[in-house]
């Protein structure tokens, strides 16, 4: 034992806390040479955090970080680099406008004795690695002109470029068709047989069996297992990924009527929704469950104007309707509260109630003109109803929290009187007592007949607050089931592709 | 809380300290200043901007910049020209031509924006080039004088004994306050200006309440190309260089952020006072034209800067004041 080499990366007892969360708590793992280590956990459970630790871009509040036995601190991705640590985030970062080559060499460019960028150089490098990497792209291509695939594989590719012992993945083949993956899983395997280590960020438990060496499972910031790929089944890996839950209490009301609301057959838009049907019916909350980016979002953004439909037909109230704006879809009765209430949902130069009326101000007008009156007596009303803070009827909504701004966006929909409401992830970001309030504002709009698409990445709560669950993947519906049919078990092994179709 | 209502306040009543701190000064630099004469001449100067400034304003509520409307006088006063004096037409036909005209070429400006996605700024920088050049096309370069003896009225005949542009000026006022406290657009207009995004998925059509604006900056800015033709009955494609930045300096001085969302029409109003008020300063104490443009491009800087402080003590306050708001959170626990 003491004569082995320690491994290429060693983690110990490190933490993570967040404000509100604790993201890691006291993980320790190693990262051996030669060996694709994938990470795996349910949204939120913590390994994105871990991956950015080892990138230099958080710092850990404790615990220690060993490079072949010997502890560094990483203060600056720059830092990460240069312990060979290389990182490939789900957002790409290369310049689109510039060729392969000067990707290559973004930021460090070689030169010539008199100063100049020798491009010579880089192109005759760029090719080698390329050719290394059995890579078939020209180093003179304009990265702008290539597939996303092929982004991704010069995304590698320089990575690799850097001399980096370790490549960090985090969900490298989301954007990635079938032959694609394969193609990259390729490449991945040639990399460790290289002697790289690979630590493998997925969600996908199909991809992870055909690929890893070993598994770590995280589950709410701490360490479950790490096993050898051979001694796991894929059932186990879903109970690990689950955990035994904190028993939750759900306030769920089923107000489901026998009418339906919004009828979808055979949806698809060229922004990866791929011919689904569904049918929601009044008062009921239908969820979409699913890993991040199966194309949930984009079924709502189908549904709500802003990704035209390429085929298929929706029907409200069994009126065929097509929303080509967003201002035809809220005409309709739909409402839609999106999952990044800052940046697409709130007006922070508003105070709450012109928050609420700003998509039904016809609704203040008295002899033309807008009552401001009117307005401060329905935002007080909605401040009410939905036990938002009063603070919110004189300050503007940044000062509120994340819980009361929620609360304020859907207000806004009750006020303009929707229909069919889509909350996209409306509990992220808040705190327990405040999701309880959505949740009981939830059973409040379902009892008045309003229907809802829930899509929540929170997988227990999606269960015990929809009354039934379609589960997404690759932008189709796998499945439709009562909410009460279905396992955390059962939704997480069809949303990973644990099951083959 | 009552702290932050105060200081908030105070930032409010900003754009009259510095009016009242302009008066103040200028009045003791020199004995001209408080004179009626005097302070009649400025609320005559005060109208073209003060109106050019509405529209400025509107344009910048939404997130953009307008940099055309010295321009856009320029030609008004021309066409106007142009059209009653030399092709005859009558003076009032021809007032109404050059406002429909003000409100087309603002909508170039908006439809270049709005649906052909340019910043405002480059637009608006072009056309700055495009009407003064159109201005000089079509008088071949040189000014237009006695266009006709009515259009002297419209500028210097007094109602009550107050001179007519004061009359414009706050008609125009009130009725854009109204527009942006008790219209839908208006409200849209800040709506659009505080957070695209969020306007577009809550159902305002962006791109309309974009163009809608830069329609009315356009129309305001031909009604003071008008004004500015009867001041000196006459039309000329050197007329109305640099109103834009006064416009503008008006606006920020009064307030509105020109990251959009942010401003008070009737602050815009003060700011075009302490613009024109400045400049009545500086010309009373014979400073020359060379020094009260860069005092103007200085006080922009000055204006804008506080407009960015602003918003670290906002930031800043809301720090405090979150925190004040979870002992207010304790206290209403404990007293329940």
């Amino acid at each position: 034992m003491q004569n082995q080499p320690p491994p290429l990366w060693q983690l110990v007892d490190l933490s993570k806390a967040f404000p509100g969360v604790q993201a890691l708590d006291t993980v320790s793992l190693s990262i051996e040479r030669g060996q694709i280590h994938a990470l795996l956990g349910e949204n939120g459970s913590g390994k994105t955090t871990l991956a950015k630790c080892l990138a230099g871009a958080h710092h850990p509040d404790s615990g220690q970080m060993l490079l072949e036995g010997a502890p560094v601190t990483l203060e600056h991705p720059l830092d990460a680099v240069a312990h060979g640590v290389a990182t490939i985030y789900q957002e790409f970062s290369l310049v689109p406008s510039l060729t392969v080559a000067e990707n290559m060499f973004l930021g460090r460019p070689l030169k010539k004795r008199a100063g100049l960028v020798d491009w010579e150089q880089m192109r005759r490098q760029t090719t080698s690695t390329l050719q290394e990497l059995a890579i078939q792209i020209d180093p003179d291509a304009v990265v702008r002109q290539l597939s996303v695939a092929e982004q991704q594989l010069i995304e590698i590719a320089k990575a690799m470029s850097l001399e980096s012992s370790l490549l960090i993945m985090d969900e490298p083949t989301a954007a990635l068709g079938l032959a694609e993956t394969r193609r990259l899983h390729e490449l991945i395997r040639r990399l460790a047989t290289q002697g790289k280590a690979i630590l493998y960020i997925s969600h996908r438990l199909d991809e992870v069996f055909q690929i890893a060496d070993r598994v770590t499972v995280l589950k709410d910031g701490r360490r479950v297992d790490t096993r050898a790929i051979g001694e796991l089944q894929m059932n186990d890996v879903v109970r690990m990924m689950i955990g035994v839950d904190i028993e939750q209490h759900y306030p769920k009301e089923a107000n489901s009527r026998p009418e339906v609301c919004l009828q979808v057959e055979d949806l698809s838009t060229q922004n990866g929704v791929n011919g689904v049907s569904f049918d929601i019916r009044v008062g009921e909350v239908f969820g979409l469950g699913g890993m991040v980016g199966a194309g949930r979002t984009e079924i709502a953004k189908a549904l709500y104007g802003l990704d035209r439909p390429e085929t298929g037909t929706v029907r409200l109230y069994g009126k065929p309707v097509r929303f080509s704006t967003p201002t035809e879809a809220i005409a309709a009765g739909v409402g839609l509260v999106p999952e990044n209430r800052k940046a697409d949902g709130l007006f922070f130069n508003f105070e709450g109630p012109p928050n609420i009326t700003i998509s039904r101000l016809k609704g203040l007008l008295r002899g033309g003109f807008l009552s401001l009156g009117e307005e401060r007596r329905i935002g007080g009303e909605y401040v009410r109803k939905l036990s938002i803070t009063p603070i919110a009827l004189e300050r503007t909504v940044q000062f509120l929290s994340g819980g009361n701004q929620q609360k304020v966006v859907i207000a806004r929909w009750l006020y303009s009187q929707a229909k069919l409401l889509i909350l996209d992830e409306p509990t992220q970001g808040v705190d327990i007592g405040a999701k309880l309030e959505v949740y009981r504002v939830i059973n409040e709009l379902t009892r008045q007949g309003i229907s809802i698409l829930l899509i929540s990445s929170d997988y227990p709560e999606l269960l015990a607050m929809s009354d039934r669950i379609a589960v997404v993947r690759d932008g189709s519906i796998l499945q439709v089931a009562a909410a009460g049919e279905l396992s955390e078990y059962e939704l997480l092994t069809i949303a990973s592709g644990a099951v083959s179709k | 809380m009552r702290n932050l209502n105060k200081l908030s306040r105070f930032f409010i009543v900003g754009p009259l300290i510095a009016l009242v701190l302009a008066v103040i000064l200028i009045t003791f630099t020199t004995d001209r200043f408080m004179t009626a004469q005097n302070l009649m001449n400025v609320s005559l100067q005060v109208s073209a901007v003060a109106i050019a400034a509405i529209g400025g304003t509107m344009v910048i509520l939404t997130g953009g910049i307008d940099l055309s409307p010295g321009s856009s006088v320029a030609l008004t006063t021309c066409v106007l020209a142009v059209l009653v004096k030399l092709m005859g037409l009558p003076l009032p036909l021809g007032i109404l031509v050059v406002l429909v005209m003000g409100a087309a070429m603002g909508a170039v400006n908006g439809v270049l924006t709005a649906y052909g996605r340019i910043p405002t700024f480059i637009v608006t920088l072009a056309t700055l080039s495009v009407y003064r050049g159109l201005a000089f096309l079509i008088t071949e370069g040189t000014p237009i004088f006695n266009i006709s003896p009515g259009l002297d009225r419209v500028f210097y005949d007094r109602l009550f004994g107050i001179p007519l542009p004061f009359y414009y000026v706050m008609v125009l006022y009130v009725m854009t306050y109204v527009f942006l406290r008790h219209t839908s657009l208006g409200r849209a207009i800040y709506a659009v200006g505080g957070n695209e995004s969020a306007a577009r998925l809550s159902g305002i059509q962006v791109k309309r309440v974009r163009l809608a604006a830069f329609v009315l900056a356009g129309f305001t800015a031909s009604i003071s190309g008008v004004l500015l033709a009867a001041r000196l009955n006459s039309g000329s494609p050197n007329y109305g260089v640099g109103l834009e930045l006064q416009a503008i300096a008006a606006a920020v001085i009064g307030g509105a952020s020109l990251s959009g969302g942010i401003g008070n029409i009737v602050y815009t109003l003060f700011g075009a006072l302490t613009v024109a008020v400045v400049q009545n300063g500086l010309n009373l104490n014979a400073v020359p034209a060379a020094w009260q443009n860069i005092t103007l491009g200085l006080i922009i800087v000055l204006a804008v800067s506080l407009d960015m402080w602003r918003a670290d003590l906002g930031r800043g306050l809301s720090r405090i004041f979150s925190f004040q708001r979870s002992e207010e959170k304790q206290d209403r626990t404990t007293s329940d």
